[in-house]
């Protein structure tokens, strides 16, 4: 029953040699993780090919490896979309962090008896769905010039964040000591003091998770972007949509434009993976 | 440091002045950092949901602007809910393909979860590759899954599906709503392996012993202890999968159109083609008060369990 007695009697099991059945699992989740990644695999994969190849049935597994594709798709207008898709996701993410985080920092360290109430409303505009608000975007967007813009987007998509960047953010700062927050004011730090030299260095890596989930849903957004843009501000989602009816079967150079198109946002939900869980169900699981 | 933890009466004093004193600004000026995003929030979001249900009364065709927009009170409502044929289907099919997507990702989800939350080599490997699907924009999925994966002649599927003796399928073509909820499926299970093993990490390792102890298999383990202690975590993953999947839109876009007929016509795809093709705002928005309706009373049940837990998380 001792302190010390405990730790050797829990950790035993655990230091036996695997059983046959805890390998065969092992075997069974390598092969179930291989299938889940083996779309994405197998579009990187044909992107490298020759249209010949792209399209051969048996399909080739061992091929000779080209960068055709990729010199040709972005030689094409390519290059716009994918321009505008990172200046509208960083755009957007600045906008919703500018509000967000003093929002955030008001909703955590100054909470009033109304403070539920005005997170369960922020949380709201979240879960209605975009169609409900389309309609009057599109009407609206082209009387004040806003359609096809990157402005008009960016303020949209900032919109769209917020919640996300007000919800996640709060519940980072609530993990702060109340402590350093009350030296800091006692000190007469004033709120942009404190935020820059106290309140965000502590909770940067809950900063780029949220930033990088911001920049997600941004890139990715398609129902918008579909029906707010066309030639001046179209993002990537939509250029990819349009791709087969305009292009007919040219596959190699399809799954060129979707691996640079998905790379990016992969790459960036790998390093926000830690507070992943945290960000998609609003803090509620830590 | 050292001096200010002193108890010397004097400076205490000082102390409770001051800081009574900067709180009160502090509290002040809360309400002046919150503001602007409310404000920000209520302009960009909400005015567009009330002008959704404004436009939803009248007679408004973009295409046609010397018809005006008359008021026509519940009349678009009217033609939506008891008259017009597609939108019936729309509904039926946005909870056919909703059910199916949350549920088919839940038992998949739950089944990763499981193969994860255990010691092995490569775990963190394993776990980042199968949550990448989760980050795939859908209109990628749907152009790959489309053509690589379901084309007829040429694809993945029927290559695998004619050497093992079967006919040839024009999968999407026969099975378009299985086409897109096998789409959307890989999509979603990663998000809900990612909180069902959220959930399975805080169950102790103290409670799994005990029952251990008491005699019970991994099969009654599972049953009485894993299964109950994920319950809000199962409530979570279905209510926000519930919310997300019912917009549900680039896949059914790329891949079918809502074809072949009206087969895969949901709620936001046909909100979309009223407005588009039709350019008829009044019935568009009519539609889409719908949609938020049904939204809504999911989000409602969300809300109050997020706003339940906000303070303390689900790990209860």
């Amino acid at each position: 029953m001792s302190a010390v007695a405990q730790p050797t009697v829990r950790r035993a099991p655990r230091r036996r040699r695997p059983t046959p059945a805890a390998l065969a699992l092992n075997v069974l989740t390598y092969v179930v993780a291989f299938i889940v990644f083996f779309p994405i695999l197998w579009a990187v994969l044909t992107s490298f090919k020759t249209e010949a190849a792209a399209a051969s049935i048996p399909p080739k597994f061992l091929f000779h490896a080209t960068l055709d594709n990729y010199r040709t798709v972005f030689s094409a207008d390519y290059f716009l979309f994918f321009r505008n898709t990172v200046i509208l996701s960083t755009g957007s993410t600045l906008v919703a962090l500018l509000l967000g985080l003093p929002a955030a920092y008001s909703l955590a360290f100054h909470p009033s008896p109304r403070t539920p109430k005005v997170l369960s409303w922020v949380l709201s505009t979240k879960m209605l769905p975009a169609v409900g608000a389309l309609i009057p975007l599109i009407v609206i967007y082209k009387r004040v010039h806003l359609f096809d813009t990157r402005l008009g987007m960016i303020l949209l998509y900032g919109a769209f964040n917020l919640p996300l960047v007000i919800w996640m953010m709060r519940s980072f700062f609530a993990d702060l000591p109340k402590e350093i927050l009350e030296a800091a004011t006692v000190d007469g730090a004033g709120f942009l003091r404190i935020m820059t030299r106290i309140v965000l260095p502590l909770t940067a890596p809950g900063l780029a998770a949220t930033a990088l989930l911001s920049l997600i849903f941004s890139w990715n957004e398609f129902l918008l972007a579909v029906n707010l843009t066309s030639a001046n501000s179209g993002t990537l989602p939509v250029f990819i949509s349009g791709f087969m009816t305009s292009e007919g079967l040219f596959w190699a150079k399809m799954s060129a434009a979707s691996s640079l198109a998905i790379a990016p946002v992969i790459l960036a939900g790998w390093l926000a993976q830690r507070s992943l869980v945290r960000g998609l169900t609003f803090g509620a699981v830590k | 440091m050292s001096v200010r933890s002193e108890p010397t009466t004097p400076w205490a004093v000082g102390f409770g002045a001051r800081r009574l004193a900067a709180l009160r600004t502090q509290r002040a000026g809360a309400v002046f950092l919150l503001l602007p995003a409310l404000f920000y929030l209520a302009v960009m979001t909400q005015a567009p949901f009330v002008l959704t249900l404004w436009y939803s009364f009248h007679n408004w065709i973009l295409t046609s602007p010397e018809l005006g927009h008359r008021w026509v009170g519940l009349s678009n409502f009217r033609y939506a809910v008891t008259q017009d044929p597609i939108f019936r289907a729309a509904v039926v099919n946005t909870v056919e393909i909703t059910t199916a997507v949350v549920g088919g990702s839940l038992v998949l989800g739950l089944s990763f979860a499981l193969l994860l939350n255990r010691t092995f080599p490569l775990r963190g490997v394993a776990r980042s590759l199968m949550i990448a699907p989760f980050f795939v924009m859908p209109t990628v999925n749907a152009v790959v899954q489309k053509n690589l994966f379901l084309n007829p002649i040429f694809g993945l599927v029927n290559w695998v599906w004619t050497s093992i003796g079967f006919q040839r399928v024009d999968w999407l073509a026969v099975h378009p709503k299985l086409g897109i909820i096998t789409m959307a499926v890989w999509q979603w299970a990663p998000f809900m392996m990612l909180i069902l093993l959220a959930g399975l990490q805080g169950i102790s390792d103290e409670v799994r012993e005990a029952a251990r102890i008491d005699g019970a298999g991994p099969v009654t383990e599972f049953r009485r202890i894993t299964l109950p202690l994920l319950g809000p975590y199962f409530e979570l993953a279905v209510l926000l999968g519930l919310i997300y999947i019912l917009q549900l839109f680039g896949e059914i876009f790329v891949a079918t159109q809502g074809g072949p007929g009206t087969e895969t016509t949901t709620i936001p795809y046909y909100v979309y083609q009223t407005i588009s093709q039709a350019n008829d705002v009044g019935s568009a928005s009519a539609q889409g008060v719908l949609a938020i309706i049904f939204s809504g009373i999911i989000a409602a049940l969300l809300l109050r369990l997020l706003t339940r837990t906000f303070r303390r998380g689900l790990t209860s």
